[in-house]
C-alpha cells in the first residue's frame, strides 16, 4: 500500500528532523516528520477553505465546521469523538482563518491510528442534521459575544478589516457576522461539506514519535478510497489601490482610547514581505522598539503598542495596536506614529538596528519550533496558505537577507497615510458631541 | 539555592527561570502590588546600563528576559540563542545583584500601573477574576491583589524606591532562589552559567511563608459588576479549597477532571452542549504553595446568566454531594495518566514543573510521578476527596455584566445575597 505514495519533496524544519511531502492518488497530501523526543504525536488535518472562501451573506460558514466537525459521524454517536481522544490523554482542537482550517490531534504516540481514523471518518461521514446544527450555531453566536461584541479589542480587529477591505473576502470576520450565522441554511452548511472536504484538498501534517513507512499504511488503508472532489475554480479577488485614509470612531466603555491602524501590506510570498516584518519588529516588537520607546516610555502616552503583519495569502495589513494613557488621545498617537514612520525613511536604522531585529526573528523561528505541535502548525501553514512547507524556510532565509535599503524601499511603498485604515474606540463619556458609530470608510 | 537543569539540543535555544520566593502574597497589607512594582523595577536597568542600554543590549541578541509575578513567587525569565547564553546570563546576573531601582524609572513604573488598573477594567474575563480573588476568602493572602490599587500604589508612591531596594536585598539572596535552565546546554556548562547567576549574591535565608489564611465567611454571596452595554455575564463561582502537594491532590485531579477539566466534563456537556449558553463552561482547581480557590468559569448570554448560575450551583451541590461515578473516575484517570507526556514533553516544560515543584517544597518529580498515585485511587478515594474539599454551601459568585438586564434573573438563581459594584470601583 505504501507504494501508491508519490515522494514529492523532503526538507529539514529543526535539528534533527526531516519533513516529506507525499501525495496519495486521490490528492490527499501528507507531511510527515518524525521526532522520537517525546512518544506523542502532532495530528493536524489542514484543508484548503476558510473564511475567503465563503460568500457575503453566508459569513462564518468555514468556523461553523470547525464545531460540527466535532459532532456526530455515521458510525460515531455524539461526543463521542471526543470521548474517545480524551480517554487516551490526547487533546482535540481546531482553527480557522482566512486562509484555512485546521483540525488538530495531539495524542500519545500508540493512539495515533485511533487519530488516523477519526479524522478520516469525519472528512467522509460527518451527520449534518437539524438538532446538532443548532446547539453548535447557539454556541458560536455565544463565542462571537465573548470575543467581539463584549471585547474591545475583537469589536476593534473586525472593524478594521471590514473597512480596510472593499472587495476582497478578508474583509469578513472568520466568526461571521451574527446576522450571518444565525441564517446559515443547513442545504448550504451540507454543500459547503460535500464541497470542501475533500481529499485533494487536504493536508494530513503528523510530527513525533511514529514509523514512517506504517503512518503512509495506515493513511493509505483509512483514506485511499475516497474519491477526489470537483473542488472549485479559485476566485481570486484583487482588492483595489487604497487611495485615501479611512477613519472609523465609536464610542465603548472603556477608560482610554484605543486604536488599531493598519497599513496594505502584500501577502506572506511577496519578497517585500520580510522587510516589513523587520519594520514591524522596528517599530513595535521589542523593547526597544522605536515607537514603543517613543509612546510608552518617553512621551508616555500609551501604555502598549503592537505590531504585527498579518500572514495570510494575498495582500493584508501591517497593523499597529495602541492602547493610550489617561490623558492622551488617538490623535495624538496617529501623528506619532506617522513622525516615527517618517523617521525610519528620514534616518534609515543603522546595520546594527537591522541585525537586530533580525536576531529576534531568529530566535522567534526556532521557538515557533520547539515542540512537535509548533512544527505541525508551520508546516500546516506554509503548505496550505502558500502551497509549500519549505516556505517556512525560504521566508527564513530571506528575512536574514533584509538590507537598510530593503526598509526604506518598503516604508515609502507601503506605510504611507492613504493606504491605510485606522479604527478607533473611545471612551462612551468622553466628548459627548464627538462623532457616533462608524462614521467614516469614504473615500 | 536549587537548581534544576534540563539539557536538550533539539533547537538552538536555552531557556532559564530565576524564581524568588514570595510574590504577591508577600506583600505588606496595604502596600499590594510592591513586589510586581519591584520586579518590574529591576528589570528596567542593572549595573552601569540603565533601561534603554539593558534593552538594545538584549534585543541585540535576539534574547530577552521577562519579570512574572504569582502568588507564590517572582520570577526572572530569559530565553536566549545558544550562542549568546553566557552574555544573557550575565545580563540576567546583573540584574539581580545590581538593579539600579532608578528615581525616574521608579515614578515612571507608578505612573503606568493604574493604566493596567484600567485594561483589567476593559477586559471583562480579567475583571471577574479580579473580583473573585477580591471575594473569595476575605484576609487570604491570595485574595490581595498583585497589581495594586489606587490607594495601595500610592503607598509604594510614599515609600519610594527603598522600599523596592529593600525587598530585593532581603529576598533576592542565594537560599531564597530556585533556577532553572534547559535547552541547548550540557550539564557541565549549565552549573557554571547557574553559579554565574548567585556569585554576587549573598547566600541569605528564605522568606517566611505568609501565614495560613483563615476560614471564609460561611454562606453563598454574590457580587454583580456593573458594566454597561453587555451582551454576556463573565462568571465565576467558587471557594477557598486546597493546596497543591495536599494528600489528596491526585483524587482532586480527577474530581476536577470529572466536573469541569475536559470537554467530555460534566459542566461542558450540561452548559455547552446541551444548552449552548456559552462557549465554554469548566473549572480549576489553582494550584499553588497554600490553599487556594477552586472556581468555576463561563460566560454565558445576558439572557441566561442567572439560569446559568442556578444550574451550575446545582450540578455543584449534587457533585459535591456524590461525586464522580466509578465510570468517571476511569474515564478522567484514563485521560489524566494519558496527557502526562504532553506536559513533559520538552526540557523546558520538565524545567519549568520541577521548579514549581520546588517552589511548593514537594518531592523531586512531585508533578510527573503524579500518574503513579492517579492509579492507586479507588473511586471512593475521589468521592470522599469531593466530599472533603467541595463546599457548594459556600460557593461565592461574580458576574461581570449589566446589573440592570442581569440582577432579577440573578437574584433567583439562589446564589446568595447580591452587592453591586461599580465595574472601576477596585
Amino acid at each position: 500500500m505504501t507504494l501508491s505514495w508519490e515522494l514529492e519533496a523532503e526538507a529539514p524544519i529543526g535539528r534533527g528532523v526531516t519533513a516529506k511531502r507525499y501525495r496519495l492518488g486521490n490528492g490527499l497530501g501528507l507531511i510527515a516528520a518524525v521526532d522520537k523526543r517525546a512518544p506523542i504525536v502532532a495530528l493536524q488535518t489542514w484543508f484548503r477553505v476558510g473564511s475567503r472562501h465563503e460568500r457575503p451573506g453566508a459569513t462564518g460558514m468555514a468556523h461553523l465546521f470547525e464545531h460540527l466537525m466535532f459532532g456526530q459521524t455515521e458510525s460515531l454517536p455524539p461526543g463521542e469523538f471526543d470521548r474517545l481522544v480524551e480517554r487516551t490523554g490526547g487533546e482535540s482542537n481546531a482553527a480557522t482563518w482566512v486562509d484555512w482550517t485546521y483540525y488538530k490531534l495531539s495524542l500519545p504516540a500508540r493512539d495515533l491510528e485511533l487519530g488516523v481514523r477519526l479524522e478520516a471518518e469525519r472528512m467522509q461521514h460527518l451527520v449534518l442534521e437539524t438538532g446538532p446544527v443548532e446547539s453548535e450555531r447557539d454556541v458560536v453566536t455565544n463565542e462571537r459575544r465573548e470575543r467581539v461584541e463584549d471585547d474591545v479589542d475583537g469589536w476593534l480587529d473586525e472593524q478594521l478589516m471590514a473597512h480596510a477591505f472593499t472587495v476582497h473576502p478578508y474583509r469578513w470576520p472568520t466568526i461571521g457576522w451574527m446576522e450571518d450565522i444565525r441564517a446559515l441554511a443547513l442545504p448550504e452548511i451540507r454543500a459547503f461539506y460535500r464541497t470542501w472536504y475533500a481529499p485533494n484538498n487536504a493536508t494530513i501534517v503528523c510530527v513525533g514519535d511514529f514509523d514512517d513507512e506504517h503512518l503512509r499504511d495506515l493513511i493509505a488503508q483509512h483514506y485511499g478510497h475516497i474519491p477526489a472532489a470537483q473542488l472549485p475554480a479559485p476566485a481570486e479577488q484583487t482588492e483595489p489601490v487604497q487611495a485615501k485614509e479611512r477613519v472609523i470612531r465609536a464610542p465603548k466603555p472603556i477608560a482610554t482610547d484605543r486604536l488599531l491602524v493598519g497599513y496594505k501590506a502584500p501577502g506572506q510570498d511577496h519578497p517585500d514581505w520580510a522587510a516589513l516584518e523587520i519594520v514591524s519588529t522596528l517599530l513595535a516588537g521589542c523593547p526597544s522598539a522605536r515607537l514603543y520607546r517613543k509612546l510608552v516610555i518617553e512621551q508616555e502616552a500609551a501604555s502598549s503598542v503592537d505590531a504585527q503583519l498579518t500572514p495570510f495569502r494575498d495582500p493584508s495589513l501591517l497593523r499597529l495596536a495602541v492602547t493610550t494613557a489617561r490623558g492622551h488621545g488617538a490623535d495624538e498617537i496617529v501623528a506619532a506614529i506617522d513622525r516615527e514612520i517618517a523617521g525610519l525613511v528620514e534616518n534609515p536604522p543603522p546595520p546594527s538596528e537591522v541585525e537586530k531585529a533580525k536576531a529576534l526573528a531568529e530566535t522567534d523561528f526556532w521557538s515557533a519550533l520547539a515542540d512537535v505541535d509548533g512544527k505541525a502548525e508551520a508546516l500546516g501553514h506554509y503548505e496550505t496558505a502558500l502551497g509549500d512547507f519549505r516556505r517556512l524556510s525560504a521566508i527564513a532565509e530571506r528575512l536574514t537577507a533584509v538590507t537598510a535599503a530593503d526598509l526604506a524601499r518598503a516604508v515609502r511603498t507601503y506605510l504611507v497615510p492613504a493606504h491605510r485604515t485606522i479604527v478607533i474606540a473611545e471612551p462612551e463619556n468622553a466628548d459627548e458631541g464627538e462623532d457616533g458609530d462608524d462614521d467614516g470608510a469614504d473615500e | 539555592m536549587k537548581a534544576i537543569v534540563e539539557p536538550s539540543p533539539d533547537t538552538p535555544l536555552v531557556w532559564f527561570e530565576v524564581a524568588i520566593r514570595g510574590g504577591a502574597s508577600a506583600d505588606p497589607i496595604g502596600v499590594e502590588g510592591l513586589h510586581r512594582h519591584t520586579g518590574l523595577l529591576a528589570r528596567r536597568g542593572a549595573a552601569r546600563r540603565q533601561r534603554a542600554e539593558l534593552d538594545d543590549t538584549l534585543d541585540s541578541l535576539g534574547a530577552a528576559l521577562d519579570v512574572s509575578l504569582s502568588r507564590d513567587s517572582l520570577a526572572l525569565s530569559g530565553l536566549s540563542l545558544t550562542r549568546h547564553m553566557d552574555e544573557v546570563i550575565d545580563l540576567a546576573a546583573d540584574i539581580l545583584a545590581e538593579p539600579r531601582f532608578d528615581d525616574d524609572e521608579h515614578a515612571r513604573l507608578l505612573r503606568e500601573t493604574p493604566q493596567v488598573l484600567d485594561e483589567i477594567r476593559d477586559d471583562d474575563s480579567a475583571l471577574a477574576t479580579r473580583w473573585f480573588d477580591w471575594l473569595c476568602s476575605p484576609g487570604h493572602p491570595y485574595g490581595r491583589t498583585s497589581l495594586g490599587t489606587e490607594a495601595s500604589l500610592a503607598r509604594i508612591g510614599e515609600l519610594g524606591r527603598d522600599a523596592a531596594r529593600d525587598l530585593w536585598r532581603r529576598e533576592v539572596v542565594a537560599d531564597n532562589l530556585v533556577i532553572g535552565l534547559a535547552g541547548d546546554v550540557d550539564e557541565a556548562t549549565a552549573e557554571r552559567l547557574v553559579a554565574r547567576l548567585v556569585e554576587r549574591l549573598p547566600k541569605g535565608a528564605r522568606v517566611p511563608d505568609p501565614p495560613e489564611p483563615r476560614t471564609p465567611p460561611p454562606g453563598r454571596r454574590t457580587i454583580l459588576v456593573d458594566k454597561p452595554d453587555r451582551t454576556q455575564a463573565q462568571l465565576r463561582i467558587g471557594h477557598l479549597a486546597s493546596r497543591y502537594g495536599h494528600p489528596d491532590t491526585a483524587a482532586l485531579a480527577i474530581a476536577e477532571a470529572v466536573f469541569g477539566g475536559m470537554f467530555s466534563s460534566r459542566l461542558m456537556q450540561e452548559i455547552r452542549v446541551k444548552r449552548g449558553w456559552s462557549y465554554g463552561a469548566g473549572c480549576a482547581l489553582r494550584r499553588s504553595r497554600l490553599p487556594h480557590w477552586f472556581e468555576i468559569w463561563t460566560a454565558a448570554g445576558i439572557d441566561v446568566a442567572g439560569a446559568a448560575v442556578a444550574l451550575e450551583l446545582e450540578l455543584y451541590a449534587d457533585y459535591a454531594a456524590k461525586g464522580p461515578t466509578d465510570d468517571e473516575v476511569d474515564f478522567a484517570r484514563s485521560y489524566l495518566v494519558g496527557a502526562m507526556p504532553f506536559h513533559v514533553a520538552t526540557a523546558r516544560q520538565r524545567m519549568q514543573l520541577a521548579v514549581r515543584d520546588s517552589l511548593f517544597d514537594l518531592p523531586v518529580g512531585y508533578t510527573a510521578r503524579l500518574p503513579e498515585l492517579l492509579g492507586q485511587l479507588a473511586a471512593t478515594d475521589v468521592r470522599a476527596a469531593c466530599t472533603r474539599h467541595f463546599h457548594p454551601a459556600n460557593a461565592v459568585t461574580v458576574a461581570v455584566t449589566t446589573a440592570e438586564h442581569a440582577r432579577p434573573a440573578l437574584e433567583a438563581a439562589n446564589a446568595g445575597p447580591i452587592t453591586v459594584v461599580r465595574h472601576d470601583e477596585y
